[in-house]
């Protein structure tokens, strides 16, 4: 039987994101003090450390040194990042207006895809956004049909982290720590290129401009 | 005097049932369409004061009495307003005591009882509404402000709160106990309701606006978040259409890669079966068990294309016959010049063999199953033995007689 100390190691070490939604016991290990320095030792024999992000919400694995060839790996990734910020952008925007409620999505938000889609095939407007979104390489849909966007979009969602299905038979989702990495990641250009966004939205709203 | 009062309030609750329809359509929509209704109806409810007229011009609406009791009783979260004005009801309940007091000072008693009874409905209402005020912003806060839809609205909506609780606040540090106290003096009656019953009320209603007031600041910070969010997504959404070529610099590229971009690729691969693990077995065949499909990779297997096979004679291979097929086919040449019947153990004992009397056995029988079929039929072989005397089906042989056809 494996311990849990290396049932965590193995999930870090697979590349993959642990936050309360996504795996909760796991989650609460790492926040438990002592462990997370005890499992520190095992990856730094592997050149990885742990990182957290969105204040702890979030733990994955980190290179400890870098190097050329791991240099390769993270512009790589910084570049899928970046080529998926603006569907992801779009995508969250889209359900936060459909939701009604005019509240974003955040870890633990639940996304009822029925809802959803009877919302969006009522509102002409939600539904072309959808299909513009849904024609991104991201999510690569060529479906003309709003369920089969849907059904696309939320699928490679699920793939790459960002949304977890805790019923196979029922068509609820819910949103992991990963939403909130993709904020802070948005959080953090914002500061490092200097783009003042929320200033920018103020003002457009202000302006009454359309958005 | 009584009577008459009786009489009119009982016509007053009347009129409002009769008219329970109308009345709940002007609580909702909030102003009353009057073509629609009888303008005799209309004037009855006016006079009731259930109904009035704010301005020449404008249309009839509920008397406040009304709406704030429907409201009260159905819960409304609606109900906004917080009416805090403890300073006044505390004077009045003063002026009551002191007139209560009085009262009893002289003897008047049937007097007395009155101006208590007046007390007591004041301190009764008193704590009534300010339970009822904590209520309703509890109710407020419990749906998060869920009347109202946009973020912006909830946080105005979260600062009025606040700002009645702090008003609240403010209005029961006009509860002075000490001077409550003393107007009660040593009267039972009065010390029950004035120190009693209102300090009760008061630790009550203070704890739970300190309860309210916690949540409300949560509230607002996750609205404030919220409110973030929204607008950093916007802000993105807005800066990408402004300036469609945005990348940001590669900040996997500095020499300090910030935390957030660093994420270490997947290392571990599925491990692979070990097939001598016996443990695994039972897992493993039950994995077999579960394929529906099995898919053969026909397409690379480079060992099965076809090969060039070099045909050759297989080189001839010399049998050197041992002693012991040499004494079984001296046995079987004795049957034939003798022509006579004869067993295996008998022909051992008759030539005095050294081998094994068993491995002899085998080797008779063995030999004579060695005979092509067209020399078998010469020869008759018959067994002498018996069956195992505890399995069935098994026979053992004691002896083997062979003998010519």
């Amino acid at each position: 039987m494996i311990s849990e100390q290396g049932r965590v190691l193995e999930a870090l070490l697979g590349g993959k994101f642990i936050c309360q939604v996504s795996d909760e016991d796991a989650w609460r290990f790492l926040k438990t003090g002592g462990n997370a320095e005890a499992l520190e030792s095992h990856l730094n024999v592997l050149n990885r450390t742990l990182a957290k992000a969105a204040d702890g919400d979030v733990f994955y694995a980190a290179y400890q040194t870098l190097g050329d060839a791991e240099r390769k790996v993270l512009s790589q990734q910084f570049q899928d990042i970046t080529a998926n910020l603006m569907p992801l952008v779009e995508w969250l925007l889209l359900v936060q207006q459909a939701n009604g409620a005019d509240v974003p999505v955040t870890q633990g938000s639940a996304i009822r895809l029925g809802e959803l889609q009877t919302t969006l095939e009522d509102t002409p407007a939600y539904a072309e956004q959808l299909a513009k979104i849904a024609r991104y390489r991201m999510f690569g849909s060529t479906s003309t049909q709003l369920e089969g966007q849907l059904k696309q979009v939320f699928k490679r969602l699920t793939e790459l982290g960002y949304l977890l299905k805790p019923n196979q038979d029922k068509q609820i989702y819910i949103a992991t720590g990963k939403v909130e990495y993709l904020y802070e990641v948005l959080r953090f250009i914002d500061e490092t290129e200097g783009l003042s966004l929320a200033e920018q939205a103020e003002q457009a709203v202000q302006q009454g401009s359309l958005i | 005097m009584n009577n008459n009062l009786h009489q009119s309030g009982v016509k007053l609750l009347n009129a409002l049932s009769r008219h329970a329809d109308l009345i709940m359509q002007v609580y909702l929509s909030g102003s009353l369409n009057e073509k629609q209704h009888k303008p005799g109806v209309i004037d009855n409810l006016i006079q009731l004061g259930i109904l009035w007229r704010p301005e020449d011009s404008s249309e009839l609406r509920l008397k406040n009495a009304v709406r704030s009791l429907l409201e009260g009783s159905l819960q409304d979260e609606r109900n906004r307003q917080v009416d805090a004005n403890i300073g006044s009801a505390l004077a009045s309940l003063t002026t009551l005591a002191a007139h209560y007091k009085e009262a009893l000072t002289h003897g008047r008693f049937a007097e007395a009882d009155a101006h208590l009874n007046d007390v007591t409905e004041h301190v009764y209402s008193l704590t009534e509404n300010l339970t009822n005020n904590v209520r309703v912003l509890f109710g407020r806060i419990n749906n998060e402000f869920g009347y109202v839809a946009s973020i912006d609205a909830k946080i105005r909506e979260n600062e009025l709160a606040q700002r009645q609780v702090s008003e609240m606040l403010k209005q029961l540090e006009l509860f002075r106990f000490d001077e409550l106290s003393e107007l009660a003096g040593s009267n039972r009656e009065l010390r029950h309701l004035l120190v009693v019953t209102l300090q009760q009320c008061f630790s009550r209603v203070t704890q739970e606006l300190a309860i309210v007031q916690a949540r409300l600041l949560e509230l607002l910070g996750r609205f404030r978040e919220f409110r973030g969010r929204t607008r950093l997504l916007k802000g993105f959404l807005l800066h990408m259409e402004q300036q469609p070529d945005f990348t940001p610099g590669n900040y996997a590229n500095l020499t300090q890669v910030p935390m957030l971009f660093n994420q270490a690729d997947s290392l571990l691969a599925p491990a692979s079966v070990d097939v001598s693990r016996v443990e695994h077995e039972d897992v493993l065949q039950q994995l077999v068990a579960d394929l529906t499909v099995i898919h053969r990779n026909t397409s690379a297997q480079p060992e099965r294309a076809a090969q060039h096979i070099q045909v050759e004679a297989q080189g001839a291979v010399d049998m050197t016959d041992d002693a012991l097929k040499q004494a079984v086919e001296n046995y079987f040449c004795h049957v034939i010049d003798t022509g006579q019947r004869m067993t295996a153990l008998d022909y051992h004992t008759q030539h005095s063999l050294e081998f094994d009397p068993e491995a002899w056995l085998y080797q008779v029988i063995g030999g004579y199953q060695g005979l092509s079929e067209e020399e078998q039929a010469y020869f008759a072989i018959d067994t002498s033995g018996e069956p195992h005397p505890i399995y069935s089906g098994n026979y053992i042989i004691r002896d083997v007689e062979l003998g010519l056809r």
